[in-house]
């Protein structure tokens, strides 16, 4: 039987599960079906599409529900992506590999963790470092904040080319473990979504809302600014460890400048694109533009034009902000 | 530890850094203070110097003045269309609206420039006379002191420019009230565009600096020196223009320092620290070192 | 006939600010524009200046249409406002003030007009080089007026140019609507103040919630008890 909820706040354990357990289960039944029938490569530009959904949904949080323009994700990223890598290497490549520095506490003398347990980490550092940045740097407004999120991701970047003994410096880690498939990596996309979700539905998310709007109302409300904008920060940046922890055990391979400018433009633009005030829109934009990606790359190394990719996704992010300043799943077609 | 002729070397070296630097920040302290915009597309303004200067006098063997004049007009020109097909539009929409095209706009001409010059960095010869080398107290070559006389000259006719000539004025007034500029009778448009035509003509001068003093260009090499300029003004007081010379300067400094002055392996933080500095800088003295509420 | 307005409505946003408002300004003319606050003075004028731009209805000036045209092409065409409030650039010097008023001159006619302006207000030439934004209120106004009459405006339009001045300064600031008025130019005068205005002008409107109620030359308009009861006191 349906229970349909009229209160716009579905309370009730039911009104929260089951739309989780029906839109999982039916994700699922789709991924089943599309890992019957589609070949390697799709299903791996699937898995791709996942990882970047969860970095977009989560970067959403600050920069389109919260109205604080972040260009700092990717440092989160790289932060969980080294995290859960320097966890779950394996003991016996370890001086190899040249990571000798790493404390037992890490990964122990002989002992590699399990994937869940190294990827929460990753997600939990990354929320901590950004509990330490977010309490200074979300003072700030609009451009300053844009500039020094951006600072901060070139900071850590520096940081992990900079500390060999941690992380290889710039030649950085190969032979990752390959833990990340489509099955944990649409795990991650459902709990990413539900959680956004949950979060846009209490009152913390209305709060955000009330802080994009307008900043000195929210104040007037009596909306603790700080208190909500680290709220979305810091949620944002665990996603992003999961989605940089996920990414490494899928690509096996990660160098500090991965994480940089291209990967913070990819990133950023997703919501943009697809519709940053729909649950859905950063997904939209991530799917679209991955998929883009793969469909011109091969084009782009025949006819040997490098930049082509990036120069549609400007022209399109461009355009967008010309005429469809709402994304594409934006309900109106011109901002006010 | 160090001779003074090694320190006096190090300054000097931070001087001619923190002159491109400021030729940058100046552009984009005057974008700022009228649109209230940080213009990430002001960096590429310096690739698209550099290779045209390049093509100019290496390709096409044009003489070094007129290669000079035709960069700094076509980075004018790139100002220019890139103000009206991409910000004018947006203006007075949402504040963020034009940071984000303007990263559009950064990402498009960087891979234009990849797309049809190359994705691999190109050696950038200077004309020999640039290249003399001058022995004495300290060394440097020509070029050293053809870009701080530059960046002298610059400095003078852009304040004489601002301080003085009619559409300088303009420019004060519209970064003051926009509505007020169209009620006494100003052609803002005008106005603004010609604001980013100077931002960007100076920007495409520095492109040719940048390569004549480092010897490589790439079509990603605007993007740091472009950031960095706007981390300028923002130390040096946003809504200040020698303020924002005066970080130019500042940062310059901080970053030859970094490497030469500090243990080998912390030169790979030299970008680091200048943006551990904003952040500092915001949070201690959010106005900056020079900069007021109101004025430029 | 200076100008006509026909029928306009204006609006912010979807909210009509001016309904159905029709006037004529005869060439050397005071024309007083009178109402209550938020009757919807300062939007007239605005559009008159081409801040605005009404929704309905036609702005016609020496017969032309210039209903869309914008501010800055007005001021050449010989319109210039007075707003509300001075809305001097605060930042800038009082000479530098002037030189923006004189935005379609060049340096040459600048420095002609300059003299003009500084032979009209005195006290204006002493603090040339002062930042606009220290000086009195009175020599505020007296500024902003220099900065309109600079682009040799043929219709000058002043809104409430007596809002938050002494009672002195407010007679000096009406002494030079005068005087201007004796230089031949046209004025549109918007006031909250009628009794002053009713002095100086040759022709009033009023107007209540947006739209036009009486108007009327002062003289008659002063005899009528509707008008005494309610602007008169
Ligand atoms: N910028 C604005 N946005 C929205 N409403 C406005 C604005 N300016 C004025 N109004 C409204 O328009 C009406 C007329 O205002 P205004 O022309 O300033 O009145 P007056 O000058 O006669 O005091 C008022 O109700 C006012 O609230
Ligand atoms: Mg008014």
């Amino acid at each position: 039987m349906i229970k349909v909820n009229y209160s716009n706040k579905p309370n009730t354990f039911s009104g929260i599960w089951i739309p989780f357990g029906v839109g999982l289960g039916f994700l699922f039944v789709v991924l089943g079906i599309f890992n019957l029938v589609l070949d390697n490569y799709i299903l791996h530009i699937i898995t791709v599409i996942g990882i970047y959904i969860i970095a977009a949904t989560s970067l959403n949080l600050t920069n389109g529900y919260t109205g604080l323009f972040s260009l700092g994700h990717t440092g989160f990223m790289l932060i969980g992506a080294y995290t859960s890598v320097l966890l779950t290497y394996k003991v016996s490549l370890r001086a190899a590999y040249n990571l000798p520095s790493l404390p037992t506490l890490l990964g122990g003398a002989n002992y590699q963790w399990p994937f869940l347990p190294a990827l929460l980490t990753g997600g939990v550092i990354a929320a901590i470092v950004a509990m330490i940045v977010g309490y200074p740097v979300l003072r700030l407004r609009g451009h300053y904040l844009a500039v020094a999120s951006l600072g901060f991701m070139i900071i850590v970047t520096t940081m992990a080319k900079g500390m060999k003994s941690f992380t290889r410096g710039a030649s950085g880690i190969q032979v990752i473990p390959h833990y990340s498939n489509l099955w944990n990596v649409y795990i991650w996309v459902a709990i990413t979504i539900f959680v956004l979700w949950r979060i846009l539905q209490s009152a913390p998310g209305r709060a955000m809302l009330a802080i994009r709007e307008s900043e000195v109302s929210a104040q007037s409300q009596g909306i603790n600014l700080m208190k909500y904008k680290l709220y979305a920060f810091v949620s944002g940046a665990f996603f992003a460890g999961i989605a940089g922890g996920l990414y490494a055990h899928f690509t096996r391979s990660i160098r500090p400048y991965e994480f940089s400018f291209s990967m913070t433009f990819f990133i950023v633009i997703m919501p943009i694109i697809g519709g940053s005030r729909n649950l859905f829109g950063p997904a939209l934009g991530a799917s679209l533009l991955i998929a883009m990606r793969y469909l011109l790359k091969p084009a782009e190394e025949a006819l040997g034009v490098y930049g082509l990719v990036e120069l549609i996704y400007a022209a399109l992010l461009v355009s967008v902000m010309l005429w469809r300043p709402g994304g594409i799943l934006g309900k109106e077609s011109r901002a006010k | 530890m160090y001779g003074a002729s090694y320190i006096y070397q190090q300054i000097f070296n931070g001087i001619v850094l923190g002159s491109i630097y400021a030729l940058l920040a100046l552009g984009m302290a005057l974008v700022y203070g009228i649109l209230g915009l940080i213009n990430f597309a002001h960096g590429a303004l310096i690739t698209i110097g550099a290779f045209c200067f390049y093509f100019l006098l290496f390709k096409f063997n044009l003489p070094f003045v007129l290669a000079i004049i035709l960069t700094i007009s076509l980075g004018g020109f790139v100002g220019f269309l890139s103000e009206a097909i991409g910000y004018r539009k947006l203006r007075g929409g949402p504040g963020l609206s034009l940071l984000i095209t303007s990263l559009g706009i950064y990402i498009f001409i960087e891979n234009a420039i990849k797309l049809l010059i190359s994705p691999q960095p190109y050696a950038f010869f200077n004309p020999p006379f640039l290249n003399r080398i001058i022995n004495s107290f300290i060394t440097f070559r020509v070029i050293d002191i053809f870009i701080i006389i530059t960046t002298i000259v610059i400095m003078i006719c852009f304040g004489l420019f601002v301080k003085r000539s009619k559409i300088g004025i303009a420019m004060r007034g519209i970064a003051e009230s926009v509505e007020t500029a169209g009620l006494v009778g100003i052609n803002v448009n005008q106005v603004i565009t010609w604001s980013f035509v100077v931002a960007s003509a100076i920007a495409a001068l520095t492109g040719f600096m940048w390569g004549a003093k480092y010897g490589q260009i790439s079509y990603n090499m605007g993007f740091m020196p472009g950031v960095i300029a706007f981390v300028a003004v923002v130390i040096g007081g946003i809504g200040s223009i020698p303020g924002a010379v005066l970080g130019g300067f500042l940062i310059g400094l901080i970053q030859i320092f970094t490497v030469g002055f500090l243990p080998l392996g912390w030169s790979v933080y030299r970008d680091a620290i200048v943006f551990t500095l904003l952040i500092i800088v915001l949070l201690i003295k959010p106005m900056g070192i020079l900069g007021r509420r109101e004025s430029m | 006939m200076l100008l006509k307005i026909e029928k306009i409505e204006i609006c912010y946003g979807i909210i009509p600010a001016v309904r159905n408002l029709s006037l004529e300004v005869e060439e050397g003319q005071i024309v007083a524009l009178v109402g209550a606050n938020g009757a919807g003075k300062s939007t007239t004028l605005k559009a008159l200046a081409g801040v605005l731009h009404p929704r309905v209805g036609k702005i016609f000036y020496k017969d032309k249409d210039i209903t869309q045209l914008s501010a800055y092409r007005r001021v050449p065409l010989g319109i210039a406002l007075v707003p509300e409030g001075r809305q001097l650039f605060s930042t800038l010097s009082v000479k530098e003030n002037l030189r923006l008023g004189a935005y379609h001159s060049n340096d040459k006619e600048f420095k002609e007009r300059l003299k003009e302006i500084y032979s009209i207000f005195p006290i204006i030439k002493e603090r040339e080089n002062q930042i606009a934004g220290t000086l009195s209120g009175g020599e505020q106004q007296m500024l902003s007026f220099g900065r309109a009459i600079i682009s040799k405006p043929k219709l000058l339009l002043l809104d409430e140019p007596s809002l938050g001045l002494a009672p002195l300064i407010i007679k000096e600031v009406y002494k030079t609507i005068n005087t201007i008025k004796m230089t031949g130019i046209t004025i549109v005068l918007v006031e909250q103040n009628v009794k002053m205005a009713m002095h100086i002008a040759n022709y009033m409107y009023v107007l209540e919630a947006g739209e036009l109620t009486i108007q009327g030359e002062p003289l008659k308009l002063m005899k009528d008890e509707n008008i005494k009861k309610a602007y008169l006191g």
